[in-house]
């Protein structure tokens, strides 16, 4: 796993929580653009599965560490099935939490990876 | 339950639904937490473990029970995982010899930003509102 891309994976997960944050103060319920940040989000974390994977070899806490990436990847579609069903402002509501969580994921394997780096 | 169809559309959903998400995401993490735990290293402290496992099968509860609309069982959860962190966090300060290893519920749940103490309490509040038929 790359650690600038992790980064930048993290801020933009950030952003994504922000938008669906104020998309839910808006009181709209999740549109096109949500809905293509969360499939962009999840290209990404499925490329940074596959990164982390191919370099597991110098992770010393394998098993959580593949928890983590196992639930990163399973959070957005989660989101979306959750999300998509309520048309209110609180779908969104679904939405940041899910991209929050996927934030602070990402910051555990970061902190993961770089203890045996 | 004749009530049934409209409890599962109040429970589970508007607000409700970001509370079945939060639990959700607390249900799988402290799961894993707990397999991993159990699994690797249970000897070192069988105790702090099985409590691991217990907050994990209440949030499994909870989520289900609030995202079917089971409103009782859901407040029944609530108040067990209200006492839990509240008693396990309690101890945790108090005799810290007992609780080495962190659990979900240790320190009032700091380690996962207070969030274990504040969303039983929110739980509570989104189950005993007023309802209007």
């Amino acid at each position: 796993m790359i650690g600038a891309f992790s980064g930048w994976l993290i801020g933009a997960t950030l952003l994504l929580a922000l938008v669906a944050v104020i998309t839910a103060i808006r009181d709209r319920p999740m549109g096109v653009v949500l809905l293509a940040g969360l499939a962009v989000l999840e290209v990404a974390l499925l490329v940074q599965a596959g990164l982390a994977l191919a370099d597991l070899g110098q992770v010393r806490e394998k098993a959580t560490f593949i928890g983590y990436l196992a639930a990163t990847v399973v959070l957005p579609p989660a989101a979306v099935w959750w999300g998509r069903a309520e048309r209110t402002r609180w779908g969104p509501g679904v939405i940041a939490v899910a991209a929050f969580t996927v934030a602070v994921m990402t910051g555990r394997l970061l902190q993961l990876w770089d203890a045996t780096a | 339950m004749t009530s049934g169809a409209s409890a599962e559309q109040t429970v589970g959903s508007g607000p409700g639904r970001v509370l079945v998400a939060l639990y959700g995401v607390f249900a799988l993490a402290a799961s894993a937490r707990a397999a991993v735990q159990i699994a690797t290293k249970f000897a070192e402290a069988p105790l702090a473990y099985l409590l691991s496992a217990f907050a994990a099968v209440v949030y499994i509860v909870l989520t289900v029970a609030l995202a079917r609309g089971a409103r009782r069982t859901a407040l029944v959860a609530c108040a067990i995982e209200l006492a839990g962190v509240l008693i396990v966090g309690t101890l945790s300060l108090a005799d810290a010899q007992a609780f080495p290893h962190a659990t979900v519920w240790s320190g009032y749940g700091s380690g996962y930003g207070f969030v274990p103490l504040v969303l039983p309490v929110i739980g509570l509040v989104w189950l005993l509102r007023p309802r209007r038929s």
